[in-house]
């Protein structure tokens, strides 16, 4: 593999490694706020309205919720075993590991795609065939905001998906060299587990009781 | 690597694909500053027919639709397209890696990513403006711009979405090139304030527009498919969109005036030919502003409808931000106290920001007050506040750093008496404009009207008046700054005597920035020795 | 990161799973919402300190990651600081306007 040429804007090739890492950090912090800002949202609603909120969540569907967040949960546990294995040097096993995550990743689409059409064969898509009559106008919000928020975060995990995809075939077929990549995309696939880790009690396991 | 002693920046390579591909931030920020041109003079037009309209108490100039369309396009175009990335994006690009001893930014790719942004999102902003606009405000308050307003709300809010995420990258650059890029002995206590209010410009940039972008979402989710998460047509709360809009747009003032601070905190020590008084005060209260201007977006809900435990608190903290700023100034006046100083364009721009951003704060605390809010919001009162600090702070900030860093930026001297008639006559139009309308507000002229009782009219005359002065003092630097760069006699690389690591290297600056990586040995500003001694070792 | 360590993170977050949607069904009031956030906010602890390895990350980077969540909760506090006072009621919904 040829020596990697350094930016001018370094002088050694771990000032690279740091500054790289922190521009991720930074940019996932980026991407708290742009989530967070729905989940305030969210939570500022679920004080105001109070149980009417709340009661529409028990109409998402809890035991695919759950499989799903068992799903991308191992997701992240394979994509740290990627890392830790391409730290090791090694070739075969991170590619292993990517594509694993990936097909995790790629399951939890499929439960997705299979939910929302529950939802929509229930009448429960907001613009497309929400029953407000039946449901009323306070569950139209909720969904409002599951749709958005689980769609935002389908949207992000798709690109994760790409990104270890592309990751898996630049190591298998000897391109990538040596460096901070394979970790930096894992920064970002655990984002993306962490940010469902949230949304999953706020979705799913409201007014779940009584 | 030395470069070739006449081979700078500017004329390293050639063609159009070397700049717009260029990934060097001395030439993007050229790129930047061409789109920021461009929007300041857009948004300028619109302030212009505004201000033509209000001579009169009639409506002159078309439709009261027409004068909403007008007023948004001002606003949408100035805070977003002019204001917000104005000093960040030009000089902050080109300056700030100098100012460090960096060759250039973190990740210049990046930083180039984000001028396609900001040109794509300012295209499409544009694009809705010519279409026929937006009558909504700036501000896009719910349900009207979601469910009764017409125009090209989506065009219109897209853009500015997409040029959100130009800012983003833009901070998140500055930050870590801060953080990791600094040359050999330059400590963060050694560097230049603007570096310090760059980087809490950052801080802003990054922390407060991913929320833009998610409320800009909801409310594109809300036009296009008619469901009312904000409306109170399912119950939705319209409150909700004003705290999730200014909770950025709030700290996004602050972006658009820590940059105009920076740029004063290095000119004033310049040309008072003294040290800055208070460096570590000047800043911590930079990053206090950052920090605390994120907890004060309450204070343009007053009248709204939150609650009053809610406006109490947004009351308080806002009191409290004003504190950081006063320190700032007394500092830069103590900085001036015994001081030699030099009356240069930069200085007299630094003198306007000073007692205007003065009256601009104080008037931030009475709006502050719960009780004169009451009486004042939504009238011109709160108009001329925000003008004194945006124009007479921020967009002053811009033209003293414009004119501090031009020598360095083009190697080009520009005619000192043109400049410093331009600032002074720029005061002077902006007083005449702005203050009388501080006494409308009071007297109970709403904002955003576009005809009016025949009783104020003798103020807007005034204040229209003052706006035809104002835009000549605007125009006349295009013309000699235009000039300087065909004729204009070539400059050293440090023709005011400053002290920063950019004015260690020749005017225009060679492409890797330096031909040696400087050695910082000591702190900025020593303009106390007799002789300004420079930052760097070789310097 | 050894493969060991990864396992135990992974069962630790099966395991809270686990444990949170139990939690959902037992009626506790208000408490349920604290408690599911309270998992949640162990869960990504797990999953910043061990797979986003930053407990042994510099001092910066772990400055760097907890700025996003503490503005954010920020966010939550003052928002909420209005609505936790409302004495105004949601209005009923009504269908025939716009």
């Amino acid at each position: 593999m040829a020596e990697r040429m350094l930016g001018i804007q370094y002088s050694t090739l771990a000032q690279e490694r740091e500054t790289v890492t922190l521009g991720m950090w930074a940019f996932l912090a980026t991407e708290v706020l742009f989530f967070g800002a729905l989940i305030a949202a969210y939570l500022n609603y679920r004080i105001w309205f109070g149980a009417e909120f709340i009661a529409a969540a028990k109409m998402t569907k809890v035991v695919l919720g759950t499989i799903n967040t068992a799903v991308l949960l191992t997701s992240s546990a394979c994509m740290a075993m990627a890392v830790s294995t391409r730290d090791g040097g090694g070739r075969r096993a991170p590619v292993l590991w990517l594509i694993a995550t990936a097909l995790l990743g790629l399951m939890f689409i499929v439960i997705k795609g299979y939910e929302y059409s529950l939802e929509y064969q229930e009448q429960l898509v907001p613009a497309l065939n929400f029953d407000v009559a039946r449901h009323g106008g306070v569950a139209e919000i909720f969904f409002m905001f599951y749709f958005c928020a689980t769609g935002l975060h389908a949207l992000h995990l798709l690109i994760g998906i790409c990104l270890v995809s592309w990751l898996a075939f630049a190591i298998g077929t000897d391109r990538l060299r040596p460096g901070s990549t394979t970790r930096l995309i894992g920064l970002y696939w655990h984002f993306v587990d962490i940010v469902w880790i949230f949304l999953f009690p706020l979705i799913y396991l409201a007014g779940r009781n009584g | 690597m030395h470069a070739p002693r006449n081979e700078t920046y500017l004329n390293a390579t050639v063609g159009i694909r070397s700049w717009l591909l260029t990934t060097d931030h001395k030439r993007i920020a050229l790129l930047y500053f061409a789109g920021i041109t461009f929007f300041f003079f857009v948004g300028g037009m619109a302030a212009t027919l505004i201000r033509l309209e209000l001579i009169t108490p009639q409506p002159d100039l078309g439709s009261p639709d027409f004068y909403n369309r007008l007023f948004t396009m001002h606003g949408i175009i100035m805070v977003w397209f002019f204001l917000i990335p104005s000093i960040p994006t030009t000089m902050g690009n080109f300056i700030l890696p100098m100012m460090i001893g960096a060759r250039d930014l973190a990740f210049p790719r990046l930083n180039l990513t984000s001028w396609y942004l900001y040109m794509a999102g300012g295209t499409i902003t544009i694009i809705a403006l010519l279409l026929g606009g937006v009558d909504t405000g700036w501000t896009f308050y719910e349900p009207y711009s979601t469910f009764y307003a017409t125009g090209y709300i989506i065009l219109a809010v897209f853009g500015i979405f997409v040029s959100g995420f130009s800012s983003i990258l833009t901070g998140l650059n500055f930050i870590v090139t801060v953080h990791k890029l600094r040359a050999p002995g330059m400590t963060w206590y050694r560097l230049p304030v603007f570096v310090w209010s760059t980087y809490a410009t950052s801080l802003i940039l990054v922390l407060a527009t991913p929320v833009l972008a998610m409320t800009l979402l909801m409310l594109l989710a809300e036009r296009v498919l008619h469901v009312g998460i904000f409306s109170p047509q399912l119950g939705g709360d319209p409150l909700l969109f004003q705290h999730m809009f200014w909770f950025y747009s709030h700290p996004a003032v602050y972006i658009m005036i820590l940059p105009s601070m920076g740029v004063i905190s290095e000119v004033v020590p310049c040309f008072s030919s003294k040290p800055l008084f208070g460096y570590e005060f000047v800043v911590w209260c930079s990053i206090a502003i950052a920090a605390i201007g994120f907890l004060v977006w309450g204070h343009h809900m007053f009248v709204a409808g939150q609650s009053l435990y809610a406006s109490l608190a947004f009351s308080f903290l806002s009191y409290l931000v004003a504190v950081p700023s006063a320190i700032k100034v007394f500092n830069w006046i103590a900085t001036m106290h015994e001081g030699w100083i030099r009356f240069d364009a930069p200085m007299l721009y630094a003198f306007g920001f000073i007692g205007l951003f003065t009256i601009g704060g104080l008037t931030g605390l009475f709006l502050a007050a719960l009780a004169v809010d009451v009486h004042v919001t939504d009238t011109y009162f709160v108009v001329a506040h925000f003008h004194y600090i945006m124009v007479g702070g921020a967009v002053m900030g811009y033209f003293a750093g414009l004119h501090y860093w031009w020598p360095k930026i083009t190697g080009r001297l520009y005619p000192d008496y043109w400049a410093r008639f331009a600032a002074i006559l720029a005061f002077f139009g902006f007083n005449l404009t702005f203050f009388p309308q501080f006494i409308l507000g009071y007297l109970g002229m709403p904002r955003r009207y576009q005809s009016y009782p025949p009783e104020f009219q003798i103020w807007h005359v005034l204040s229209s008046a003052g706006a035809s002065i104002l835009a000549v003092g605007y125009a006349l630097p295009l013309f000699y700054l235009l000039w300087s760069i065909l004729r204009g006699p070539r400059a050293s690389a440090n023709p005011w005597g400053a002290t920063g690591l950019e004015w260690s290297t020749r005017s225009p600056p060679p492409p890797e920035n330096f031909d040696v990586t400087p050695t910082v040995i000591r702190p900025p500003y020593e303009y106390d020795r007799g002789v300004p001694c420079m930052q760097a070792k070789n310097g | 990161m050894s493969g060991r360590l990864i396992l135990r993170c992974w069962l630790a977050l099966v395991v809270l799973l686990a444990l949170t949607t139990a939690s959902a069904f037992v009626p506790l009031g208000s408490a349920n919402l604290f408690i599911s956030l309270g998992i949640a906010f162990a869960k990504a602890l797990i999953v910043l300190l061990f797979f986003m390895e930053l407990k042994t990350s510099a001092a910066l980077v772990r400055v760097f990651a907890a700025a996003g969540f503490f503005w954010l909760m920020i966010m939550i506090a003052l928002t909420s600081a209005d609505y936790t006072h409302r004495t105004d009621q949601p209005v009923p919904l009504d269908r025939t306007a716009g």
